[in-house]
């Protein structure tokens, strides 16, 4: 018999410590990590995000992605409108109950509560109640998939199903009919989730949308500041 | 059997088989190179920039040029030391790359980074394609072939604008314009892969100043970065200008301190004592940032203030681009006929300047009048400016390769260009940056109204566009205000130091 080589011994040394990891500490269930998550993802001092929607969007439906930084309910976001096939840049800062924007030209104006209806009330977003972190509770049929890399962190994609008037709450213009897919991308040391992602036909009976969210530098202290008028 | 005779005969028969297909490649490369100016607006709507942002256009255009700027000056020394056909098959392939990675571009960032690389395969091609057809056709035989592929690289790039503006209006989209390289590129390279595989090319040892080039292209990389305004509601340059500014100065004066000592540089600057020299390359880059200016800002007015989609502003751009080739002619035949370079360029930047002052008077109504038949006003004087900037080109052309002589006119050919880009690419992005810090200046306390409870929101929305439409126009007549004072600065220039045509040899 023939001595084992030292680089056997070592690649069986590997093999053993692999197999020791793979069978180390087994991720939280689906439900586990969405109900951790949302705790996280709602507690945190700020973060910034990215929302952008593709896929059909109908004449109604003017708000095509967001970016910007939150400590909901305070946010400073800008936001980019479609209007008649253009695509134009508009910011918005929501700050201690005031809404401010600044549009195609000029400074900043104050919104009133009845304009920003018309427009795009980005709080609802992230609010406590209706908004996406408070959704990922009332995500029902959760299954976790293998982790994957998303902008460069490893998290565990949990798949589940949105009903239509919870997914309505978040965006007002999205139909209350039916149920949406909805896929979370969650850390599971950190509980931060870094993606989350709606499909469906959100905007019309029979054409798909889908709406994803991009996270990053959680727990960020974001402090938004009125701006000057004028 | 091969008889000792076939190469030289295969060479022959091949001869304008090579030159088409070659050519047809310098075609297709000069073609993108002002493709983009009528199909930037559904280019950042579709990597999801507002039309509010059109700072994020510019280095859609400054990219290109930049990448064009650094491969064409080692080209030429490339093409000698691996054959002609091997650089050029290889650069074409380098530019359908970057077509491709235009055409599927999810980001502005891989746009820009598509349209850099379809710069610098490009931009390769000119010199190689020059120095190929140079070594097909004996010394004698050459000027018409030489002029012939010249011809076509203008050509092309005049056809760009118009091609970009038939094919993004159509049904196919924009992304069908750099699609289109891809067959296009592969077949000629498939064309050629016998000449490829064969080891017939002559290849020669040659030195090639890979640091007097990489100083050149940090120089001007950091110059399009200080000049480019990311945010032009704050300021008319970059962000880093105060220190990316002098160190670029300090890239080019490290450039001119190495070339002087270098054994073989890539230009001589000793010339730039000869102000016949000096003066021509400067007229020419005033020339060509005037271009540029045209050919950027009047498709983009079209499309702002007219409301013409991108065939309607290419075909409006086309009555500019049609008086180049005319006066390119007539400027050639005048010097000739004059015997003055100096005053046939001066009197081109001249009528250029003209139009550039015409078109700075142009209002929202400035379309309509007809002058003869279907013929307006602003034809003429869209006309009238490609006339001047064509009229200007022979003169200054034949005043700098006269300066730089018979033994330095392949280098003296591609310096021509490498000005005019340079006038293109520094002339662009401070106009464009002064152009769109001017309009948010001017709007600055321009509030649009709101919708909601606002019973003559229909009324004040109304004014409220023609007040933008207004800044617009002003924001447009500075800019071709201070691009006609830059050409009549040239007009001085060229009058100052261009030398009178050389008498004939034979006389």
């Amino acid at each position: 018999m023939r001595a084992a080589s030292p680089l056997r011994v070592v690649a069986a040394g590997l093999a053993l410590v692999m197999a020791l990891a793979a069978c180390g500490p087994q991720p939280p269930d689906a439900a586990t990590l969405l109900k951790q998550s949302s705790q996280r993802m709602l507690g945190l001092k700020g973060f910034h995000f990215q929302m952008q929607i593709t896929g059909f969007t109908g004449p109604a439906e003017p708000v095509q992605s967001a970016q910007g930084d939150a400590h909901p309910p305070d946010l400073h976001a800008k936001v980019n409108l479609k209007e008649g096939g253009i695509l134009l840049e508009v910011e918005v800062i929501f700050n201690a109950d005031k809404i401010y924007l600044k549009s195609f030209t000029g400074g900043w104006q104050q919104l009133t509560a009845a304009q920003v209806a018309e427009f795009f009330d980005a709080r609802l977003l992230f609010d406590p109640q209706a908004g996406l972190f408070a959704a990922m509770r009332d995500t029902t049929a959760p299954y976790r998939g293998n982790s994957e890399k998303v902008n460069g962190h490893d998290a565990y994609p949990v798949d589940g199903v949105l009903q239509g008037p919870r997914v309505n709450q978040l965006l007002p213009l999205i139909r209350e009919q039916g149920a949406y897919h909805a896929t979370y991308w969650i850390e599971s040391s950190s509980s931060n989730l870094w993606r989350a992602r709606v499909s469906g036909n959100l905007f019309d009976a029979s054409q798909p949308a889908t709406i994803v969210f991009d996270f990053s530098n959680h727990d960020h202290p974001v402090s938004v500041s009125p701006p000057p008028l004028g | 059997m091969i008889t000792p005779f076939r190469s030289a005969r295969l060479r022959s028969v091949n001869r304008p088989a090579l030159l088409a297909l070659t050519g047809a490649g310098l075609f297709l490369a000069s073609l993108d190179a002002y493709v983009v100016v009528t199909a930037l607006l559904p280019m950042l709507t579709s990597v999801h920039i507002a039309v509010n942002r059109p700072e994020q256009a510019t280095p859609i255009i400054t990219g290109f040029l930049l990448g064009y700027l650094a491969v064409m000056p080692i080209a030429g020394g490339l093409s000698d030391r691996f054959g002609r056909i091997r650089i050029f098959a290889a650069c074409l392939a380098l530019f359908a790359f970057g077509s491709f990675l235009t055409a599927s571009a999810p980001s502005l960032s891989q746009l820009v980074t598509g349209r850099l690389l379809q710069g610098a395969g490009g931009g390769a091609l000119v010199p190689a394609v020059l120095a190929l057809a140079a070594d097909l056709y004996p010394a004698g035989d050459r000027s018409p072939v030489l002029g012939a592929v010249s011809a076509l690289q203008e050509i092309g790039s005049v056809l760009g604008p118009l091609w970009g503006g038939l094919v993004t209006a159509s049904s196919f989209g924009w992304t069908w314009i750099f699609w289109l390289n891809i067959p296009a590129a592969a077949a000629i390279i498939w064309a050629l892969w016998p000449e490829i595989r064969s080891r017939r090319e002559e290849r020669r040892p040659t030195h090639l100043d890979w640091i007097g080039a990489l100083l050149a292209t940090a120089g001007l990389a950091l110059l399009t970065l200080a000049l480019y305004a990311a945010n032009p509601e704050e300021s008319p340059v970059g962000a880093g200008f105060i220190w990316q500014a002098p160190l670029a100065i300090v890239f080019l004066a490290l450039f001119v301190w190495y070339e002087r000592r270098a054994a073989q540089p890539l230009i001589n600057v000793s010339r730039f004592r000869d102000s016949s020299f000096s003066g021509s390359a400067l007229t020419n880059a005033i020339a060509g940032a005037g271009l540029m200016v045209a050919l950027v800002y009047i498709p983009v007015l079209a499309n702002a203030v007219f409301s013409m989609n991108a065939s309607g502003s290419a075909l409006l751009l086309v009555r500019l681009m049609l008086g180049i080739p005319i006066g390119a002619l007539l400027g050639g035949w005048l010097a000739h006929r004059l015997r003055s370079y100096r005053f046939v360029a001066a009197l081109g930047l001249v009528l250029a300047a003209v139009g550039f002052f015409m078109l700075s008077g142009w209002n929202e109504g400035s379309l309509k009048p007809h002058l003869i038949g279907p013929l307006t006003l602003a034809d003429g004087e869209l006309f009238l400016t490609g006339l001047g900037l064509g009229i200007e080109i022979a003169p200054v052309s034949a005043a700098l390769l006269d300066a730089v002589g018979e033994a330095e006119r392949g280098a003296g050919a591609s310096f021509l260009i490498v000005m005019r880009l340079v006038g293109m690419l520094v002339g662009f992005s401070l106009v464009a940056g002064f152009g769109l810090w001017e309009f948010h200046r001017a709007t600055a306390h321009l509030l649009p109204p709101l919708p909601g409870l606002n019973p003559n929101f229909a009324a004040q929305f109304a004014i409220y566009t023609l007040k933008v439409k207004q800044a617009i126009f002003d924001e447009y007549h500075l800019i071709f205000r201070a691009t006609a004072i830059a050409l009549l600065v040239g007009a001085a220039v060229a009058a100052a130091t261009l030398r009178p045509l050389a008498r004939p040899r034979w006389r």
